[in-house]
């Protein structure tokens, strides 16, 4: 066919390199979970693990809870998220642009600060108190249950649901309507034979993105699950690996069962977009409603209700306490003693900042090259490695990060590995790069579609080599899509908060085991002082970017 | 118009702008039960509006639409009866079928909302499959069709529900040229063995003569002329009609006795006409297919002959074609006769029965 088929060497190349990132850890979690003593070099104790869980009340009613909070959060998602994207899409809402941003912050703001900075406004004694002066025992019994938990959850994940709808409603053409409209049809007719099914793939995608999010989310069950009698997978097994006494076997195989859970909503809700909803079409003009008076107050009182709820109380809560300088009844003084605490050379939230700036530099520039190489290798290959590349490139987006993490310790502590990086930072990068590689391959990949391969045959044709090629045709029209998968890379290392707990070896911090640390048995005060400065942080390199980006494509 | 039968469809005075722009600028036009009108023109002309303003997607700014004697576009009177209570049914350029629906529940949709049973709905459904030979296609996704396939199924849609009026916007125009072609036959032949009142869009000649029992020839948001498809092509009411159908020559003509001055130079010829009074000057039009260019030679009897040079030759396929310039930017086109070469001195002939003259310059 072309004159690449001549050599596989790339090819065989990326599929080594991620079967040993990704496949080899995954197996040995595998082969543990199913054989409790294998890494003895023993066969015995065959399936005993997942006996065990079938065997104990507290673990079936542990997965249970589980997959029905992260049910329950996808649902309470849907209810806030898809108002949302129809008002932006399909109506002619005042401040749009303004409303979409109200959606992004949540989305930017990690789950465990704004569960820590929920259990500051509720608990006895919090903001919520000071405020009103004493919050209804009544509201804080709801909220420290599940369903406050799924509130938490909900707020920081709906804003996928209100984009990915917005999104479909905004291509849908009109089309469709009309002609289901002049045959006769009534709006409600409209609405559940036309509009529905095909706004079906993008509520399902976006419901999973929500469900694996919810049913892998370290952080909030850690925070605030802990605190509402409310015990979640992700956290016990963090638990079971890391306070005495740990159950590798158990661990792992609440960790397979975890996968399993993970891949088969994602199947199941392919085959459910498939079945019910779907098939392709071209965008086209959409119908735009208008808004009376009354229905703006209601769109905006929504959005805006949500936004308070979903960023303005949590982060007026984070701000207020990384600047209070007392605690007790009323308003707190101000002060700026705790960034002064935090930024004082030497100080172990300072180097916990410093960590996390250098690994997440490293990581995303590691992810965005081996990515887009990884991607460049598979779109431009055919056959059988092929598919296999691909198949392990998407895992690491479906496994939970949890998984990934307890996979790479059994993976890299086993006694046949003779590199010592266990217990090195070098073990947070490579986690790192395990799980954040997809994402950015993810950005490459789609690029790359949209490129038709005649571009880097015309190189060719004009007596360029493969390098050559790669250097000036492929990589500056994958700048773009480069460049904002770094960004994204860099801004959820520099948050990743379970990889980092459980990998990081004892006396280093980074910036999200240090809010973690802080806050569970320390200064409460500093660990919002963190948490302030990573997300300003965050911001800032985003805004750049976006700001050079701008006034590149204007200048 | 005086009609022993009342207009089925009637439009006075639409009008319709979008901001600043005058798409439409007053509309009239009647429509009698089971004609074939077709709205043709060039893109931008305010067709596909008309169209759209008839359907009930857009309300007019002015005017009154009335079909069998009822109102249902007034907006003097705050008339708007919407799309779905209008029994009108369309077929749309890019298909618009919908993608998650077999081809028989796209042409089920229409029979369902207006609650027919589900035997008479299956044999409905049967039947306009049937008249557009896609029975077994029946549960196919529209998407693993063919673009004339689909096509085929927006037909059957829109016919399924026995429509009052159908409308078709611009349906063969996203096909290709082969298949456009022949489409464009099978529509006429189900159009007219159907029956159904049909506004058709359109800005292809061909297709307009094919499908129209009348065509309404529109031009910057007025309709021009309306007329039988023979009639407008034989007596085109304005240059813009005279030059969009076919391929005419515009001379320029002064009146002077008996006879016409024609071109810059004032050529005399003899007049001959069976037009009682043609205007004292403006433009004359000549089709190309009744001018003839050959050799100087001596005129034949009863033809026009006029002197030039011909500066183009195409070969059409079956004749060649020649651009032959009769002064300095007065250029006339004709078929050539032999001998004829690009630099050779020629003489352009046509008879004077073949000239019209146009109403407006």
């Amino acid at each position: 066919m072309s004159r690449r088929t001549g050599s596989r060497l790339p090819l065989l190349v990326s599929v080594a390199l991620l079967g040993v990132a990704v496949a080899y850890p995954l197996g040995i979690l595998l082969l543990q979970s199913v054989f409790p003593n294998i890494l003895g070099g023993s066969f015995d104790g065959f399936l005993d693990a997942y006996r065990r869980i079938g065997e104990t009340p507290e673990m079936v009613r542990l997965i249970r809870n589980s997959l029905a909070w992260a049910g329950a959060t996808t649902v309470v998602a849907w209810i806030f998220g898809i108002p949302c994207g129809y008002l932006l899409a399909r109506t002619d809402l005042p401040g749009k642009l303004w409303a979409r941003l109200s959606l992004l912050v949540p989305i930017m703001t990690p789950p465990y600060i704004a569960a820590l900075s929920y259990i500051l406004l509720m608990q006895s004694g919090g903001f919520g108190d000071a405020l009103t002066g004493g919050l209804p025992e009544g509201l804080r019994a709801w909220f420290f249950s599940f369903w406050g938990v799924t509130l938490v959850m909900a707020l920081s994940s709906f804003g996928y649901v209100a984009l990915a709808v917005e999104a479909t409603l905004s291509e849908i053409p009109r089309r469709f309507e009309d002609a289901a409209n002049l045959l006769g049809a009534r709006w409600h007719e409209t609405l559940r034979r036309i509009l529905v099914p095909l706004l079906l793939p993008a509520i399902l995608n976006s419901g999973l993105l929500v469900f694996l999010e919810a049913l892998s989310n370290f952080g909030v069950p850690a925070v605030l699950g802990t605190r509402s009698n409310l015990p979640l997978l992700p956290a016990e097994i963090f638990y079971l690996v890391t306070s005495w006494p740990v159950d590798l076997a158990l661990a792992t195989s609440l960790s397979s069962l975890l996968c399993l859970f993970a891949l088969v909503s994602l199947y199941g809700s392919r085959w459910l977009a498939h079945a019910f909803g779907g098939g392709a079409y071209r965008p086209g003009a959409v119908a735009v409603q208008r808004l009376g008076r009354g229905w703006v107050i209601a769109g905006w009182g929504f959005i805006g209700g949500l936004f308070v709820l979903s960023s303005g109380l949590p982060y007026a809560a984070m701000v207020l306490t990384s600047m209070a300088r007392t605690w007790g009844v009323g308003w707190p003084g101000l002060t700026l003693i705790h960034y002064a605490a935090l930024f004082e050379p030497g100080s172990r939230g300072l180097g916990a900042i410093l960590t996390s700036l250098w690994l997440s530099v490293v990581a995303a520039t590691l992810c965005v090259v081996l990515g887009s190489y990884i991607a460049y290798v598979n779109i431009r290959s055919r056959g059988w490695p092929r598919n296999v590349l691909e198949g392990l490139a998407t895992l690491p987006r479906v496994i939970p990060k949890i998984v990934i993490a307890v996979a790479l310790i059994l993976a890299w502590n086993a006694p046949w590995v003779p590199l010592d990086i266990y217990n090195t930072a070098f073990m947070l990068l490579l986690a790192y790069v395990v799980i954040y590689i997809t994402d950015a391959l993810n950005y490459s990949n789609a690029t790359l579609r949209g490129m038709s391969e005649n571009l880097e045959s015309a190189a060719s044709v004009l007596g360029a080599g493969r390098l050559t090629v790669f250097v000036r045709i492929v990589l500056p029209r994958l700048r773009p899509a480069l460049m904002a998968a770094w960004l994204t890379t860099f801004v959820v290392c520099m948050r990743e908060l379970v990889a980092s707990l459980m990998l990081l070896p004892p006396g280093m911090d980074t910036t999200a085991t240090y809010i973690f640390n802080q806050f569970e048995q320390g200064d409460i005060s500093l660990a919002m002082a963190m948490a302030t400065v990573t997300i300003v942080i965050s911001t800032v390199v985003l805004a750049l970017f976006t700001l050079r980006r701008r006034v590149r494509a204007t200048g | 118009m005086q009609q022993a039968e009342p207009a089925f469809l009637e439009a006075r005075g639409l009008a319709k702008s979008f901001g600043s722009e005058r798409v439409l600028r007053g509309v009239d036009f009647s429509l009698q039960r089971g004609e074939r009108l077709v709205l043709l023109g060039p893109s931008g002309c305010g067709k596909t509006t008309l169209l759209n303003l008839v359907a009930g997607m857009l309300g007019a700014d002015e005017g009154e639409l009335h079909c069998e004697g009822e109102v249902i576009d007034d907006p003097l009177r705050r008339v708007h009866r919407p799309m779905r209570r209008r029994g009108f049914a369309m077929v749309f350029q890019d298909f618009a079928l919908w993608p998650h629906m077999t081809v028989a529940e796209n042409v089920a949709f229409g029979l369902e909302v207006q609650g027919i049973d589900r035997t008479a709905r299956r044999e409905r459904v049967r039947e306009v499959l049937r008249m557009v030979q896609m029975e077994s296609f029946a549960e196919r996704r529209p998407t693993q069709l063919s673009g004339g396939q689909q096509q085929r199924v927006s037909i059957a849609r829109a016919l399924a529900v026995r429509p009052r009026l159908l409308l078709l916007d611009e349906p063969l125009s996203a096909l290709d040229a082969r298949l456009r072609e022949e489409l464009k036959g099978e529509l006429a032949a189900l159009l007219r063995e159907t029956g159904v009142t049909a506004i058709y869009v359109t800005h292809d000649q061909s297709e307009a003569f094919t499908l129209a029992s009348r065509i309404a020839l529109m031009h910057e948001g007025r309709i021009e002329q309306i007329g039988t498809p023979e009639e407008v092509y034989a007596n085109p009411a304005t240059a813009f009609v005279a030059t969009f159908l076919g391929v005419s020559n515009l001379i320029p003509y002064a009146r002077q006795n008996g006879s016409l001055l024609v071109g810059g130079r004032r050529t005399p010829v003899p007049l001959v006409t069976r037009e009682p009074d043609p205007p004292r000057e403006g433009r004359l039009m000549v089709r190309r297919e009744a001018v003839t260019v050959g050799l100087q030679g001596a005129p034949v009897n009863g033809a026009i002959a006029l002197e030039g040079v011909c500066r183009r030759k195409d070969f059409l396929g079956d004749r060649h074609e020649a651009f032959v310039e009769i002064e300095e930017g007065l250029i006339l086109r004709g078929f050539a006769g032999p001998g004829i070469e690009e630099g050779t001195r020629v003489e352009v002939r046509f008879a004077s029965d073949a000239i019209r003259f146009l109403s407006e310059g």
